[in-house]
């Protein structure tokens, strides 16, 4: 709601006027300029007030030995710092003071450490600092810690334009080894398509002969490449370690304590996004990143005073309209914080549209760093405080995904890393939900990536996680035979798969991992089956893994028929709930259908595909099972799927064993058929259910199975069983559909 | 110095038994607290600081379905002190009724190389290897229930499985550093 507000700022306000900060910030200045004049009011004499004043006028080269003044000063300084934060002017003060050292290098270092903001950090202090960085007398240590405060607090700084603008004073400092890292990392956040350069590119590649392939390195030019793909023809790695690991914990839990203790005071005046999600304000610097940022963007001061250049770029905050995003599609700004977009379905919209790849780079960077850190690299019991957090922010990722009906390559690389340290139980709901978001593994990485992990889960777990993760198994199927709908091109039968990451794969490469993702849905099915007992409710998740498989060539044109194992086909033919019985003969009629369309296409097109004969041998066989057992009562058949031995049949002393398993004495439908009995014989005391089976009552004894809803039943035999009412006694034998 | 081994007594009707084996006893008696809740089996839980088990209750004690270490990967002392009491176990114990269990693998203040260590060992024994959430009730429970799951496998109660067939399809491997950057 506050996002809201804050987009419906402009309007009211003067649009004319021109600003060089967009709305939110300009809001939290007036609000923080209201809040430190109350309080100058309050503390006229306050000694932290007296200590700034200190540090902003002490002249250069006054001993810090012995300065008492210095020290009580600093102490007092540090105490505000650690308990309330520093506000922008005291930021100001104490980095320039620092920076400049003053007071030496040894108070330059403390000074840096104690640096929390309490709300936003002024560009211009930071701009000041990067310079006297450039003075050259700081120690090399002092200027790693400075760039690391400043990516800390990169979220903080209120506006980014005059950064950008120094960009290549920033980049100059990457020649140098220590900081190089760092400086990698801050210039990805900076960089945009102006600032890449060729000499940039040449100086970065020189580096990296020197350096090896750093991840750092090869970060900052991977997003060059994405800028400006004709200055980079190095070939990027798909698949990088996450590059910068520059995170500081101290700085991080002292902005936690500080933002915990401001509580509500700075969440109102901060940020907007603050105060959307939830008002119990336990927020935690470290979890700042699960924060969604508010949609604030950094307007381009120098494109907006001048009018003579040539092209006006509108941020993406100041759009409130579907129409005015299609006007102004060609000079959309995009935020300062890539994060924002997955809260907000406009600028998702947009970055449907353009497919612009520099934005979604931007975005994967910002959400792999995100999800690694919270997730695979917690600090002191992470788990416990963030579940309410993570949950939001796991489930903002998920509606994302669903909106853009594609999922990011850094959530897949997190979710790779992370089931292989996965319980089975934490966020399961959220984490399964991410997985059927996969795109299409190549089949030679699939069992590496997913199977294996999932295997030892699925096997250890309670039966509601096993049924879970068939639900995701389907999602992620019909995801996939989506996509290959949708992307298949046909002329050369290759498709490319999510539209953003343009990955390209072959059509048989695409069969092989569906080839794969059946098989081993079918593999932890069939003794998943085993291990619960075969438990109707899991049963049911395997059907409906296989009435997607059963589907595949005629709702999604794939050319791959794949036929359930044994151990799900006889576990379902002999279930005791007839609801089972029915969905499984609602899939055998699917195949028949399947097969026999994709038959006729065969000779009628006279190549496109082969499907196995082995397939077709299997689907017959499975027919004559179930014709066999259901329809002739012939159970336990030599040549069928269950044999057993006569002698052992007998000793069991069942009489008619053969019978056990058709329409009327299949544990499944006995309750039916002693129902029909009553109804249709009233009053008679012996119940013969065999009478059932003379040639009028059997009719309607299906008449009344069907209506009873099972149509799977009704749609099975009236495909497979030619079978007339007029043939008197002889009931129609089974027609196995001879295709091969 | 004793041996524990599977199949020196004789096993009481419907009737698991668990030892849990953990250096630092943290997770160690909830655990234990919440294995004994289950209703269906009767379940005994030993716990032991590190192996071997004292020669004294040598008689009265049950004979031992599974084998649990529990590793808190943030010390490696955990980690030593399992793997030194893994040579008082006989082998028929590797044949299924072993397993690893580890808490704090998504901490930062972990070393990789320790979590790869930890995989090595158990993919070398050919155990399975759980992870748990210990700082929350729901991960506690969520690691009760995967133990029963192999527990009653390994004490014979699930028919048609036996421990070596579930530790086939769970046990540990070793994966190729998913981290490297593939250049291809």
């Amino acid at each position: 709601m506050a996002a809201q507000q804050n987009l419906a700022g402009p309007s009211d306000s003067d649009t004319s006027s021109v600003s060089d900060q967009s709305v939110s910030s300009r809001s939290v200045n007036r609000s923080l300029r209201v809040a430190e004049k109350e309080r100058r009011k309050n503390k006229a004499s306050d000694p932290y007030v007296v200590a700034l004043k200190y540090f902003s006028d002490v002249e250069a080269g006054t001993p810090v030995y012995g300065n008492d003044e210095v020290e009580n000063n600093m102490v007092l300084v540090e105490k505000v710092a650690y308990s309330k934060g520093l506000s922008p002017e005291a930021i100001s003060v104490m980095l320039e003071f620092g920076m400049s050292l003053r007071m030496g290098t040894s108070l330059c270092a403390r000074v840096l450490k104690c640096l929390i903001p309490a709300s936003v950090v002024p560009q211009e202090a930071v701009v000041r600092a990067v310079v006297w960085l450039g003075v050259g007398k700081l120690p090399i240590s002092t200027q790693v810690l400075f760039i690391k405060w400043v990516l800390t607090i990169f979220d903080l700084i209120d506006a980014k334009d005059q950064l950008r603008a120094i960009y290549g004073f920033i980049f100059s400092f990457v020649t140098d080894e220590n900081l190089c890292p760092f400086i990698c990392h801050l210039l990805y956040l900076l960089t945009r398509k102006e600032s890449v350069r060729v000499f940039r590119v040449r100086k970065l590649l020189e580096l990296q002969s020197k350096l090896g392939r750093q991840p750092f390195l090869l970060h900052l030019l991977s997003l060059y490449k994405v800028f400006c793909p004709e200055l980079v023809t190095l070939s990027i790695p798909s698949r990088m370690k996450s590059g910068f690991r520059n995170h500081n914990s101290t700085w991080k839990s002292a902005l936690t304590g500080v933002q915990k203790r401001n509580g509500s005071q700075v969440a109102l005046s901060n940020n907007p996004a603050f105060t959307i999600k939830d008002k119990t304000n336990s927020r935690k610097r470290k979890h700042y990143h699960l924060e969604l940022p508010a949609l604030s963007s950094v307007v381009n001061k120098e494109a907006q005073t001048e009018p003579s250049s040539s092209r006006k770029l509108l941020p993406l905050v100041q759009l409130h309209s579907f129409a005015q995003l299609l006007e102004n599609m060609h000079r959309i700004e995009l935020p300062a914080q890539m994060g924002s977009l997955l809260g907000s379905s406009l600028p998702l919209q947009y970055l449907d549209f353009v497919q612009d790849e520099s934005a979604l780079l931007r975005l994967n960077f910002w959400l792999g760093y995100a999800l690694h850190e919270e997730f695979l690299f917690c600090g002191d019991g992470g788990a416990l405080q963030t579940s309410e957090e993570a949950l939001q922010f796991l489930n903002k990722l998920l509606s994302t995904q669903h909106f853009l009906q594609e999922g990011f390559s850094s959530s897949e690389a997190f979710l790779y890393k992370f089931l292989a340290v996965w319980d089975g139980s934490l966020l399961r709901p959220q984490i399964l939900g991410l997985l059927s978001n996969v795109p299409v593994v190549p089949s030679s990485q699939i069992g590496r990536l997913l199977f294996e992990p999932l295997m030892q889960l699925f096997f250890t777990s309670s039966m509601f996680f096993k049924c879970g993760l068939m639900e995701c198994l389907n999602n992620m199927l019909l995801k996939w035979l989506t996509w290959h709908s949708v992307y298949a091109l046909e002329d050369d039968l290759d498709i490319s798969l999510n539209s953003h990451t343009s990955i390209n794969m072959t059509l048989s490469g695409f069969k092989d991992s569906v080839m794969e993702l059946v098989d081993f849905a079918g593999r932890l099915s069939s003794v998943g089956l085993q291990l619960e007992g075969c438990h109707s409710l899991f049963l049911s998740f395997v059907l409906d893994f296989y009435e997607t498989v059963c589907d595949m060539f005629l709702k999604y044109g794939l050319p791959l028929v794949v036929m359930p194992p044994p151990g799900v086909f006889y576990p379902a033919m002999c279930a005791t709930d007839p609801v089972s019985v029915d969905r499984l003969a609602y899939i055998m009629y699917r195949y028949k259908v399947n097969l026999t369309s994709a038959k006729s296409q065969e000779k009628l097109t006279e190549q496109a595909f082969h499907i196995s004969r082995e397939t077709f041998r299997e689907f017959n066989q499975y027919l004559v099972v179930m014709v066999n057992c259901l329809w002739n009562s012939k159970m336990f058949q030599p040549g069928m799927g269950v044999q057993l031995e006569e002698e052992l049949l007998l000793k069991s002393n069942v009489p008619q064993y053969w019978t056990s398993f058709d329409l009327i004495h299949h544990p499944a439908f006995m309750s039916y058929a002693v129902d029909f009995h009553q109804k249709c014989w009233p009053g008679t005391k012996d119940m013969d259910l065999n009478s059932i089976k003379n040639s009028k009552p059997w009719s309607w004894y299906l008449e009344y199975l069907f209506t009873q809803g099972y149509d799977g039943l009704k749609q099975f035999v009236q495909s497979n069983i030619n079978w007339q009412l007029t043939a008197g006694d002889k009931r129609g034998d089974s027609r196995s559909t001879q295709q091969t | 110095m004793s041996s524990l081994k599977p199949f020196s007594k004789l096993p009481a009707l419907n009737t698991a038994n668990i030892l849990l084996v953990e250096s630092e006893e943290q997770l160690q008696q909830s655990l234990a607290a919440a294995l004994v809740e289950e209703a269906s089996v009767t379940v005994n839980v030993r716990l032991a600081k590190s192996l071997p088990l004292p020669v004294e209750n040598e008689e009265s004690r049950p004979r031992i379905d599974l084998v649990v270490f529990i590793i808190n990967l943030t010390s490696e002392l955990s980690f030593q002190s399992a793997e030194a009491s893994l040579k008082y176990l006989d082998p028929g114990y590797f044949l299924g009724k072993v397993c690893f269990m580890v808490t704090n693998a998504r901490s930062a203040s972990v070393p990789t190389e320790r979590l790869d260590g930890v995989r090595k060992l158990a993919a070398s024994l050919h155990c399975p290897l759980l992870f748990a959430e210990d700082q929350t009730s729901d991960g506690v429970t969520n690691a009760t229930e995967r133990l029963l799951t192999m527990l009653k496998v390994a004490a014979g109660l699930v028919p048609m499985a036996t421990a070596l067939y579930l530790s086939h399809l769970t046990r540990c491997t070793v994966p190729p550093d998913i981290d490297q950057p593939s250049f291809d």
